[in-house]
């Protein structure tokens, strides 16, 4: 069976750690080389078998075997190959194996570009991690101590009380629960590797920095640690960037970014580590921080494993959208994060007299001290994310039954922080090239203060900022690009290989300007109604049934079908009718909205859809998912779904009576007589007819030896809507072998599925007799409700990210490349 | 060097204790709608009860149904927005609101599904028991 050899091989490469994690200890401490060169081929032995066993996994994955709990929990039948691969990493277990094949790969490279005296130490904290990390995921049953959950276990062996696993041991479904449809993007493809490859990174520097108290040698780990923290950090802002950018375009909640705990485990390691960047800057520069640099190596590292812990062990279960189930691993994270926390900040504290420390304090204008303070603030937001994602754990100090904090809670720390941040940027860009005083600096200041004021002022006015403290936090950001941009234009006449770091200020500067923008100044769009009802809400003047004042705006609207509607009074909305197709997902609506700018700009359409999720969905009940049209813009972009639509609400209807086993529709007769004069009009449901006049009936539409034949002309009116169709029913009087029939053929409306028919014609009072059919269902125009919103500046958000990308790259290329010179020199 | 190391310590601890401060007021703790009557906002966890109605009423622009506490207690949830995705399938709702008249009216909900990542026991393999 697969299954087994997967087992085997997993436990294979286990073992291997094992085995290694021994060997690499031996050769540290006796600095043996023969054991050491053991150890690595145990490292590689480990990795093969582990990629084999991976290999496993995705062949029972892409051969659908059901019988196989995690193929059947994450994949289907109908599975396009790239998601069929892709589930191999989709659940818990197959996360973690793919984390240990991305570290396996970086301790390949540590293994071939590490110098003594570091390379074993470094690797026994590599294998350390790999250990607890594969542990997760042997599935090992020792007297009953359960170790890790396999990927490999079977349905039988996942749940052998269910009542079918009980009548057939060997069951195996005919199809799996498929994936997620939010997950089926390609951006969820490529996340989950690009975040692993950053945390595997991101293990390195917390290695040397063990590695440096092993051999007490503080000066020289920095310098092959500072481009792999560089890369980690490079991967993890990467997939910041896609988690975020997917939230934005698939979910419904409506931005990038909501302080979710499971975004905050990337975004705390991601702070730390950049204030560990920091301090081994000025270590490498200045020779000094050797303490912050280690200390902040080791910290980031175990702000991973604490926020997997927090992620992976249920405790957050309650609070985040995408938690992961509770695997029962809670006993092995918690043991995992005890280790590295006493290993890391215990030996930190055991050598504590030992670091070097610097002779005199440096001064406040020197980049010393600048980037310290850089680095400390980087920390502290950090603390304070931690602090809030923390609060299942660390609000039991204050209540009970903890809830998360409110947004607030992060946006109001997080604003003062960063603002300070912004300030300091610049003044560290300028100190850290050049020697300056305080005249001396006002003197180089002055043209960009004097450019920041006036694109300050500009932003204010034209954004109808209101605000003193966005004024500030505005100031600030403009600040940290303008005067960044002057350290770029000085850098690029000397050293233009040395412009990452101020790159990267800008790039912060520019992410703070569009972070304000599209958060603060997002404006839902709403009709002419709902916007004055809103302000009516404002003002305290809408009470509900029960006479208490309502205090939530409306964020939707209704459209109908082909009646125009004023929005925002910027454009005129029309919502054209919707397509059914089965491709990509098998019953998705796409939704036609037409945009016409009022001030004659050009045409646009939007697009949003709405499809059932078919992995959630049962037979009685539809799970429908909307996936959002984004038009994206340079300015502002208009984020828009259909939060609902008639046709989900007579599908809902369908189904849920398909569900309840009664006949789909009463068969109840609804035909109704109306007798109407002529000129005159009878009312019936929601119609009004009106007899107009009769009109000749034409030969070849009567049936032969017909004796009367004549049409009505009526006009028929749907009353709330105020539209009118006009008929002429046909009534005719033949014989047939000599007895009389008449001939009244139906018409239908389709519009309003209303069938008319002229059944009677009364002679002595000049009227007429109609059949109608189909008055008592009431006819409904099609409509959808829709939430819109318009954001502005999410352009400048994402160009902000990527000048990030951009300076951490070439910070890295540029670190990298004196590293492998100094390897090949030495 | 003195006051410096005072000065810094005296930082930390002002920083410190503002920020828990500002975080102890910022989390609060879930209750069961008896105890919400007396809260201006609270989070109330339950699970849906759906033996009696619920919709979206295009009229009034609100969500309704209504939700089970932890302790049994049944009231009625109005929410003024459109039925979030993956509603029914919620093994748990939390709502954030305040509770006026016996009606508790939501300004935010959350659902804990068990879509991908709980124990399966519960669901059922409906498209797999034909074999």
């Amino acid at each position: 069976m697969m299954g087994t050899l997967g087992n085997v091989f997993l436990a294979g490469s286990f073992v291997a750690a094992l085995f290694a994690l021994i060997t690499y200890a031996i050769s540290a401490y006796r600095e043996d080389k023969k054991i050491e060169s053991i150890s690595h081929k145990l490292w590689v032995t480990k990795g093969v078998f582990l990629l084999i066993a991976s290999g496993i996994l995705i062949y029972l994955t892409m051969t659908h075997q059901f019988q196989y709990y995690y193929v059947w929990n994450y994949t289907s039948l109908d599975l396009e190959t790239q998601y069929l691969f892709s589930a191999f990493y989709g659940g818990q277990e197959g996360s973690f194996m793919l984390w240990v094949i991305c570290s396996f790969i970086v301790g390949l490279g540590l293994i071939k570009w590490t110098r003594k005296p570091y390379r074993a130490p470094v690797m026994f904290v590599m294998t350390l991690t790999q250990v607890f990390l594969l542990s997760m995921v042997v599935g090992w049953d020792i007297f009953g101590i359960n170790i890790g959950a396999s990927p490999f276990r079977t349905i039988a062996q996942e749940m052998p009380n269910a009542p079918f696993i009980q009548a057939n041991p060997d069951f195996v479904p005919n199809d799996g629960s498929g994936l997620n449809d939010l997950l089926k993007s390609p951006w969820m493809m490529i996340h989950p590797p690009i975040i692993f490859v950053g945390f595997a990174m991101m293990t390195v520097p917390f290695a040397f920095a063990i590695a440096s108290l092993w051999t007490k040698t503080y000066h020289d780990w920095i310098k092959p640690a500072l481009p792999w923290t560089l890369a980690a950090n490079l991967c993890l802002l990467t997939a910041i960037f896609l988690g975020g950018y997917w939230a934005y375009e698939t979910l419904s909640f409506g931005g990038y970014w909501a302080w979710d705990p499971v975004e905050n485990a990337s975004l705390v390691p991601w702070l730390i580590g950049t204030a560990g960047i920091h301090a081994m800057i000025i270590q490498r520069k200045s020779a000094r921080a050797h303490k912050a640099a280690i200390f902040l190596a080791i910290l980031a590292y175990i702000g991973i494993v604490y926020q997997t812990f927090l992620t992976r062990s249920g405790v957050l279960a309650d609070q985040s959208v995408h938690s992961f189930v509770d695997l029962g691993l809670y006993g092995q994270l918690l043991l995992f994060i005890l280790v590295m926390t006493f290993m890391g900040i215990g030996f930190y504290l055991y050598r504590y007299k030992d670091l070097p420390s610097p002779e005199k304090e440096s001064t406040i204008l020197s980049r010393e001290f600048m980037t310290f303070t850089g680095s400390m603030l980087l920390l502290i937001l950090g603390l304070v994310i931690i602090l809030g994602t923390s609060s299942p754990v660390l609000g039991r100090l204050f209540v009970d039954n903890p809830t998360p904090p409110e947004m607030a809670f992060y946006n109001q720390w997080s604003m003062p922080i960063v603002i300070i941040m912004a300030l300091f940027t610049v003044l560290g860009q300028h100190l850290f090239w050049k020697r300056y005083t305080w005249e001396s600096l006002a003197g180089v200041l002055t043209i960009p203060l004097i450019l920041t004021s006036i694109a300050s002022v500009l932003s204010i006015v034209l954004g109808d900022v209101r605000s003193i403290y966005y004024m500030v936090f505005i100031f600030a950001a403009w600040f940290a690009v303008i005067g960044n941009a002057a350290v770029i234009v000085d850098l690029m006449k000397r050293k233009p290989k040395l412009i990452g770091g101020a790159l990267n200020h800008i790039g912060f500067g520019v992410l703070l300007l569009g972070i304000l923008a599209s958060s603060v100044y997002t404006e839902s769009l709403l009709d002419e109604r709902t916007a004055n009802y809103n302000q009516r809400i404002a003002q305290g003047d809408v009470y509900d049934e029960e006479g208490f004042p309502v205090t939530t705006p409306r964020e939707m609207f209704e459209m109908e079908l082909n009646s125009p509607k004023l929005i925002n009074e910027k454009w005129m909305v029309t919502y054209e009718g919707y397509e059914l197709s089965d491709s990509p997902r098998a019953g998705q609506q796409t939704y036609r909205l037409k945009f016409e700018p009022i001030d004659g700009g050009r045409t646009f359409y939007m697009n949003p859809e709405v499809y059932p999720m078919l992995t959630t969905s049962t037979m009685d009940n539809i799970e429908w998912s909307v996936d959002p049209h984004v038009r994206t813009g340079w300015t502002s972009d208009i984020y828009l779904y259909v939060a609902g639509s008639k046709y989900v609400q007579q599908e809902n209807e369908r189904v849920a009576a398909m569900g309840e086993m009664q006949p789909a529709v009463d068969q109840e007769d609804d035909k109704q007589t109306v007798e109407i004069n002529k000129g005159e009009t009878a009312e019936a449901g929601e119609f009004s007819f009106t007899f107009q006049e009769f009109l000749p009936a034409e030969e070849n539409q009567l049936p032969d030896d017909t004796q009367i034949g004549i049409r009505s002309l009526i006009r028929v009116e749907h009353v709330p809507s105020g539209e009118a169709y006009e008929v002429e029913p046909l009534f005719a009087v033949y014989t047939e072998e000599g007895r009389s029939f008449t001939y009244a053929p139906t018409l239908e409306i389709e519009r309003w599925s209303l069938k008319v028919q002229f059944t009677s014609v009364l002679p002595e009072s000049d009227s007429i007799e109609l059949t109608v059919e189909g008055l008592s269902q009431s006819f409904e125009e099609d409509w959808i409700l829709v939430v819109a919103e318009i954001k502005p500046f999410v352009s400048v958000v994402w160009l902000g990210t990527f000048l990030l990308m951009g300076g951490f790259s070439v910070s890295l290329l540029r670190h990298w490349s004196r590293e492998k010179k100094t390897g090949e020199n030495s | 060097m003195k006051p410096k190391l005072v000065l810094g310590i005296f930082s930390i601890v002002l920083f410190t204790s503002l920020l828990m401060y500002n975080f102890g007021n910022s989390i609060s703790t879930y209750v069961n709608f008896e105890q919400a009557e007396t809260r201006s906002s609270s989070h109330v966890v339950g699970v849906w009860d759906s033996s009696q109605e619920y919709g979206f009423s295009r009229e009034t622009m609100q969500f309704s149904f209504y939700m089970k506490d932890e302790d049994g207690d049944v009231r009625r949830v109005v929410y003024p927005r459109p039925k979030p995705n993956n509603f029914e399938q919620a093994t748990q709702l939390v709502v954030i609101g305040e509770m006026r008249n016996n009606v508790f009216h939501a300004n935010d909900m959350l659902m804990k599904c068990p879509s991908k990542y709980n124990d399966m026991s519960e669901i059922e393999f409906s498209s797999a028991e034909g074999n």
